[in-house]
């Protein structure tokens, strides 16, 4: 976190200086590391095992909350006896068809919960259709509320006996064995964290891409989801887990989002087939009876009369079949591969640096010599912009550019001072930018783009109305145009993300306010408050009051700074403690109350009990927290919405120096799908020619890609040039002296890097035999001032089964001293014999 | 304030070099070299004419950090801030033959950059090694404590950048009693090795830009006993007139044993 | 068809006058930076692990190297030849009267005096800025001193050279006759000054090796200086008894000087031993010592001989310049020889 966020880590070091304990859990020894209080070094990709381990020191040792597990969780839950563990089926759960190589997650369900009918949860399901960044996939939600618990936590097959036995062979044992994590050091920190539990104390995850790039990312935060719901530190002060996203707005990208398969408000874009043919139908699939997304209908309809203003009515389902429907995968993985077959037209990269930044780039550059038109809009000539004669396959003659077809163009963009608009952080905190200066030259906003390009593209719909064209001649596309530019008024897209009547254009308080009747209009229902008021921009707001910053910008939902604060208070209402109090329940005026806005109704007393037939948020009971779940616990077993299982797994990485330990029959995740083809091969597992674990990173001095970095001489010379970091062992091993040239391979690619040998990267003992890694840094290209080899070059295309991101961390690689050109037989040889999966 | 000072903290710091950037943004001050070094994470190396604020980056194998404690491998990773320590005896304006280097009304060591005619001498004078001539330019920079920040009412813009306030900015008193504070607070925290390094007893007389660091300042590369070179000057000058007045005595002896008339 | 300009200056909202200064600083910036990244070829880059027993910041130069080119080396040498051409020219007229061998002097002088202003300027990192050496007066600065020391010298003996040959034309004013003694002796005195302040100029700094031979490098300047002078007029056709005793004198103490070096090893004194300053500075001391001294004992009855050893004299002298500033870069760049220093 201080190496990516080193503005945000000033909050950690400002804990630590009041005696807080910061554990780093990472395989190499950053700035982070540097200012912990403890290091744990292990085998990148074996982030379940050492996970599970502590939870099942938690279990072991007792140090769950129990008075927070029972009524917050669904630890109590009991499942069906036809559910089978992956210790009962060698590394599989129950529903899994070898053939189709998917899950049929009914038995996944709580017992006594039917599964939805086969109608509603849609065709046209291709291959990796499932899972999503939606709430709960792409799966239409069954009614949970129908569980049966034993609060005792006894029943054999409640979650929590469930968990004990998934969990019960990932021991301190197991961890120093295959994480590598010498058993004192685990067992350390294993104490001083799970320690931070209970009424007065709680403990706090923060992970970024050292989690989520990985083949069971997601599987990865689950664990560590699990683990903070046992210790009770979810929805509590100095609890809970935060995601640190990426730079810049990717939460805002993702809130308002830039994915296939999400619509604003993590609303599922709707699926080709039955759950699409009307909206009704949509809401049903998707909606939920008990539980805050009953109000799914609300969203969505003051989405698309955001969408389609006028042309939006309840006669032609508000414009619902005017959305695009999702046939497949259409993720960045997928339809690189589709580019790379021919199958793609043209391509918009905005914001983005795929030459560098995707996944075998050296493979996504050729993807893009297949495109007849690129239209790249940035501020500097990127990579992706200057392939066609930058690239390193131009250089080395493996691409000809008067032989590459496609067409770029290069539109200058406007910087993040030269524009008015918001940027969402990773505490989910919007804040407005004012432009400072104009932009010079042609340069312009993406706001600007859009809005011109939806004119013009509405022009040419109005000239040509065939039935496709439909949407874009529906569009709402009125935006007021200031200045010189003509630049569409960003205040006012802000207003429309907010909400607003129909009738008389009334700025909505909050997405209580939103109605399905066509009466609301709503670009992005969990924004919705931002703007309540005409003149009142909550975004902009300086005026910080209180603990947790209230008035200085807007955290969705509802300006709520910790999500799901009612478990920071007992099931009866009263703070867990003085010291740990958030929000409480005020006996006398008979509303929650507290330090931060709290994340339930209001109204809602603690000892509400839903009548039978409650829909919504009041099916839920006054001692739920979770209200996005609609049986409103906490979900220590998931029994909808993921591909991959309710529990998380340890499974290998896609390459991996050992077999996988806990289970052997089944290496890696079996939803994992990881898309091998000619240029996009995997080594074995384990693999001679391969024998280094392999992990990408970023550095504080540059910036993703490169692109606004490397570019500036004062952040270039900090890091001048590409490196990569061995351990003394490993250079002596090799002989390489400090800082010469080496060449890194993998099954996909060769780079070359200079070597920074430090005492920073440790060799791990795995399983008895020692096991080196190399780190490699993530930021060079060749463009800009300082240039260098494209890290990306040597991973794989792959996709973790829920939300389709790539493996980064933990694959196979080999090095040899030299740079690259030096190397070539030596590269060819290590490619040649290499395994297929 | 009477005296303007930096107290720069190295178990603030997290090594993020925005001090480094701040710094060469507010007073646009080019790069300087686009050369990986090698050096753990540290590419600047040096304070220099292009330098002002230079993040140093201690991988020491020999000395247990805390998250090192129950483990056989001792290892540890500092971070320190260096800056110009605008001394309160200065070597450079101490030698400035152009009156180009004056102590301000804040009373930190300032460069006048149009006085300067880059004769160099300050370059050999400093004890600490910070200021020195820019090539390209000709004159010699350092640090100038954000003079005309301070001047307009704000804090020094590597100050102003630092996330963790490891960089502190204030008046020489308050950070002098923060200073010790603070050691004796990470000495309680069983940093054993924590101390200030801010050489008061030699000639120097105490530096505005002092710091809290951890182990040795010769591992900072902060000479444990800077003096100003102008207490050489005393008996540089002695030998140089004694010397002279022997020299005299000789030349007079020579032309004394001169014999015949005019020459 | 518009050009993409991807560093075009920014329409600001304010008065584009205001920012104008900036926004050309920031272009020179981003231009310099361009250069520097087209010509930096990827060097084998030198670091590594940290110096185990964490006596220095890696190895890395504790102290910034002396910035100074050829000029200045060569300006002590002719300064200092100068200054003592005057000072001897002088102590001459004191016990002999004119005479062509104080014309000669003086005139030294005044080509010194001459020649070693450009060169000093010729150094500066901005030339044109020259005068501002004349702002202050700062006796705690070698270098101010020296700045009008040489002023003054160059004054004093343009004077004296002035007076000596209007004297020499016929003009025996005696207020002229007055003047010359008064600018000869102003001369000489500021000549002195002028050989053997650049002992204390670089004595007098940070510089490990300099500061620590403090005393030595005025003394040893000076005799450069006065070995120098003597020996040019040896070799303009003055080999007169009194440059004959001048010589051994100036060799013979050089010899005690090289000696007491080559006994005295501190590890200070590194640079003065190893590498290629030590090299030089034992070529030079040989030169200027025991070499000039044995081919003047041995051969200096002849004026070949004589002419021999003032000549290896004078280049050693100039040698010596050279490696003691070479010398101090060393010094500079060695991190333990100013961390190690005790208070």
């Amino acid at each position: 976190m201080a190496e990516n966020h080193p503005v945000g880590f000033q909050w950690v070091m400002e804990a630590k200086e009041r005696g807080a304990k910061v554990i780093h859990v990472d395989p190499r020894f950053s700035r982070t590391s540097a200012v912990a209080n403890i290091w744990v070094p292990f085998r990148a990709g074996s982030d379940i095992l050492f996970l599970g381990g502590l939870i099942h020191y938690v279990l072991e040792n007792e140090l769950f909350f129990r008075d927070y597990v029972v009524p917050y969780t669904n630890a109590s839950v009991i499942i069906p006896d036809d559910f089978k563990d992956t210790e009962d089926l060698e590394g599989v759960f129950s529903g899994w068809d070898a053939n189709k190589k998917t899950y049929d997650e009914t038995t996944w369900l709580y017992e006594g919960v039917e599964p939805v009918k086969a109608a509603s949860t849609g065709q046209g399901a291709s291959e990796g259709s499932h899972g999503g960044h939606a709430e709960h996939g792409l799966h239409a939600m069954p009614d949970l509320c129908k569980y049966q618990r034993d609060l005792t936590l006894q029943h054999p097959r409640c979650v929590f006996q469930l968990l004990r036995k998934h969990f019960a062979r990932y021991t301190p044992e197991m961890v120093e064995q295959y994480c590598g994590v010498r058993k004192s050091v685990f067992l350390n920190a294993a104490k001083t964290f799970c320690t931070a539990s209970g009424p007065d104390k709680t403990g706090a995850i923060c992970y970024a891409l050292g989690w989520t790039q990985h083949s069971n990312g997601v599987q990865m935060i689950r664990c560590a989801a699990i683990l903070q719901l046992l210790l009770g530190n979810m929805g509590r002060p100095g609890g809970g887990i935060l995601a640190l996203r990426g730079h810049a707005s990717i939460q805002g990208s993702t809130d308002v989002p830039t994915l296939y398969d999400i619509l604003p408000g993590y609303l599922s874009m709707p699926k080709f087939g039955e759950e699409s043919k009307t909206l009704d139908a949509y809401i049903e699939k998707y909606g939920s009876r008990t539980g805050w997304w009953y109000n799914t209908d609300k969203y969505i309809v003051s989405l698309l009369k955001a969408y389609y203003g006028e042309s939006a009515q309840p006669e032609n389902d508000f414009g619902f079949h005017w959305l695009p429907r999702v046939t497949g995968d259409h993720s960045h993985q997928a339809y690189w591969l589709d580019m790379l077959d021919g199958k793609m037209d043209g391509l918009f990269v905005m914001g983005q640096n795929p030459a560098v930044a995707g996944p075998n780039s050296g493979m996504e550059r050729r993807g893009l010599a297949k495109l007849k038109w690129l239209v790249v809009r940035e501020m500097v000539e990127t990579e992706t912009a200057s392939f066609w004669y930058e690239s390193p396959e131009v250089k080395r003659g493996e691409l000809r550019t008067e032989e590459i077809p496609t067409e770029v163009f290069l539109l200058p963009a406007a910087g993040h001072a030269e524009k008015d608009g918001t940027f969402t952080n990773t505490q989910r905190l919007l804040q407005w930018r004012e432009k400072a200066v104009e932009p010079p030259g042609d340069c312009r906003s993406e706001n600007w783009f859009a809005y011109h390009l939806g004119v013009l593209l509405k022009e040419k719909a109005r000239r040509d109305p065939q039935p496709r064209h439909a949407a874009l001649l529906a569009l709402k596309w009125d935006y007021s145009i200031e200045g010189e530019h003509r630049e569409p008024v960003a205040e006012e897209v802000l207003r429309e993300i907010n909400g607003y009547k129909v009738a008389d254009g009334e700025l909505v308080p909050g997405f209580t306010a939103l109605k399905a009747d066509g009466s609301t209009a709503c670009g992005c229902w969990i924004y919705s408050g931002v703007f309540p008021k005409k003149g009142e921009n909550r975004a902009n707001q300086r005026a910080a009051k209180g603990f947790y910053g209230h008035g200085w910008g807007f955290a969705w939902p509802s300006d709520r700074r910790i999500l799901y604060n009612r478990a920071s208070a007992r099931p009866d209402g009263r703070p867990w403690s003085e010291r740990k109090k958030l929000v409480w329940w005020d006996f006398e005026s008979k509303k929650w109350t507290g330090l931060d806005v709290p994340d339930f109704t209001l109204t809602k007393a603690p000892d509400y009990e839903p009548p039978a037939g409650a829909v919504g948020d009041d099916g839920l009971a006054g001692d739920k927290p979770f209200l996005l779940h609609c049986d409103g616990f906490g979900w220590i077993w998931v029994p909808v919405g993921l591909t991959d299982g309710p529990l998380p797994t340890h499974y290998e990485p896609l390459e991996s120096p050992i077999r996988n330990p806990i289970y052997p029959k089944q290496q890696t995740n079996p939803m994992a799908l990881a898309k091998a083809r000619p240029g996009n091969e995997y080594a074995a597992s384990p693999d001679a020619h391969f024998p280094f674990v392999m992990m990408t990173y970023r550095l504080t001095e540059h910036h993703t890609a490169g692109g606004m970095s490397r570019t500036l001489s004062h952040l270039a010379e900090l890091q001048p040039e590409m490196f990569c970091e061995i351990s003394p062992d490993l250079a002596k091993k090799l002989s390489v002296t400090p800082g010469e040239w080496v060449t890194i391979v993998t099954a996909r690619g060769a780079i070359e890097a200079h070597a920074l040998v430090t005492s920073r990267i440790k060799m791990l003992t795995i399983d008895g035999k020692p096991v080196h890694q190399v780190g490699v840094a993530f930021h060079w290209g060749y463009s800009g001032l300082v240039k260098g080899d494209i890290a990306n070059d040597l991973i794989a295309i792959s996709e973790e089964p829920n939300v389709r991101i790539m493996e980064t961390k933990g694959l196979l690689c080999n090095l040899i001293r030299g740079k690259r050109a030096e190397n070539l037989d030596a590269i060819g040889q290590l490619r040649e014999g290499q395994g297929q999966r | 304030m009477a005296v303007a000072a930096f107290l720069t903290d190295a178990t603030l710091c997290i090594g993020c070099k925005a001090c480094e950037v701040a710094c060469k943004e507010w007073n646009e001050v080019p790069e300087d070299g686009l050369v990986l070094s090698g050096f753990s994470y540290d590419n600047t190396k040096a304070l220099g004419a292009s330098t002002w604020r230079h993040v140093m980056f201690l991988e020491q194998p020999e000395v247990a950090g805390p998250q090192m404690a129950d483990t056989k491998d001792p290892f540890r990773w500092v971070f320190l801030s260096d800056v110009c320590k605008h001394c309160a005896n200065a070597g450079c304006l101490e030698s400035c033959p152009t009156g180009a280097i004056v102590r301000t009304e804040v009373a930190s060591v300032f460069v006048q950059p149009d006085v300067c005619n880059g004769c160099g001498y300050c370059v050999v004078s400093c004890p600490f090694g910070v200021i020195d001539k820019r090539p390209e330019d000709g004159r010699a920079f350092k640090c100038t404590f954000c003079y005309d920040r301070q001047k307009a009412g704000l804090i020094p813009a590597c100050a102003k950048a630092c996330p963790t306030q490891s960089i502190r900015f204030g008046d020489l008193e308050e950070l002098h009693q923060r200073g010790k504070s603070r050691v004796q607070e990470l000495r309680d925290r069983g940093y054993d090795d924590a101390r200030i390094y801010d050489p008061q007893e030699t000639s120097v007389g105490g530096i505005h830009a002092f710091f809290v660091i951890l182990g040795e300042p010769e591992a900072y590369n902060l000479p444990p006993a800077p003096v100003v070179p102008t207490v050489h000057l005393k008996s540089a000058w002695s030998s140089a007139l004694i010397s002279a007045a022997v020299i005299v005595v000789l030349i007079c002896v020579a032309f004394a044993f001169q014999t015949g008339g005019t020459l | 068809m518009k050009r993409f300009e991807p560093f075009a200056r920014a329409k600001t909202m304010k008065p584009a006058t205001q920012l104008k200064a900036t926004e050309e600083r920031l272009e020179e910036i981003r231009r310099s930076a361009s250069d520097v990244a087209q010509r930096t070829a990827p060097l084998q880059p030198m670091g590594g692990p940290q110096n185990p027993k964490q006596e220095s910041y890696y190895g890395l130069p504790a102290l910034k190297a002396p910035v100074w080119t050829w000029e200045v080396p060569l300006y002590f040498f002719l300064g200092g030849i100068a200054g003592m051409s005057a000072c001897t020219g002088f102590i001459a007229q004191l016990f002999h009267g004119g005479s062509a061998l104080i014309r000669f002097c003086l005139w030294t002088g005044l080509v010194g005096a001459a020649l070693c202003p450009l060169l000093l300027i010729a150094d500066l990192g901005r030339p044109m800025r020259f005068l501002n050496m004349l702002r202050v007066f700062k006796l705690r600065s070698a270098m101010s001193m020296g700045a009008w020391i040489l002023v003054a010298f160059s004054n004093c003996v343009l004077l004296a050279v002035v007076c000596f040959e209007l004297q020499l034309r016929g003009f025996a004013n005696p207020l002229l006759v007055g003047l010359l003694w008064l600018a000869e002796a102003a001369a000489a005195v500021t000549g002195l000054l002028l050989a053997g302040y650049t002992g204390v100029l670089i004595g007098a700094t940070a510089v490990p090796v300099w500061s620590e031979n403090r005393t030595l490098l005025p003394a040893h300047f000076l005799t450069s200086g006065f070995g120098g002078a003597a020996g040019i007029l040896e070799l303009a056709g003055f080999l007169i008894p009194a440059t004959q005793i001048l010589g051994f004198a100036a060799s013979g103490i050089e010899t005690l000087i090289e000696v007491m070096l080559q006994v005295r090893k501190r590890p200070v004194d590194t640079p003065l031993h190893h590498g290629g300053s030590g090299r030089a500075l034992l070529l030079a001391g040989l030169l200027e010592g025991p070499a000039a001294l044995l081919l003047r004992a041995f051969l200096g009855s002849g004026s070949k001989g004589r002419c021999a050893a003032a000549g290896v004299f004078l280049i050693g002298s100039l040698l010596s310049r050279y490696a003691w500033i070479w010398a101090g870069r060393a010094s500079a760049r060695d991190p333990g020889a100013q961390l190690q220093k005790k208070a």
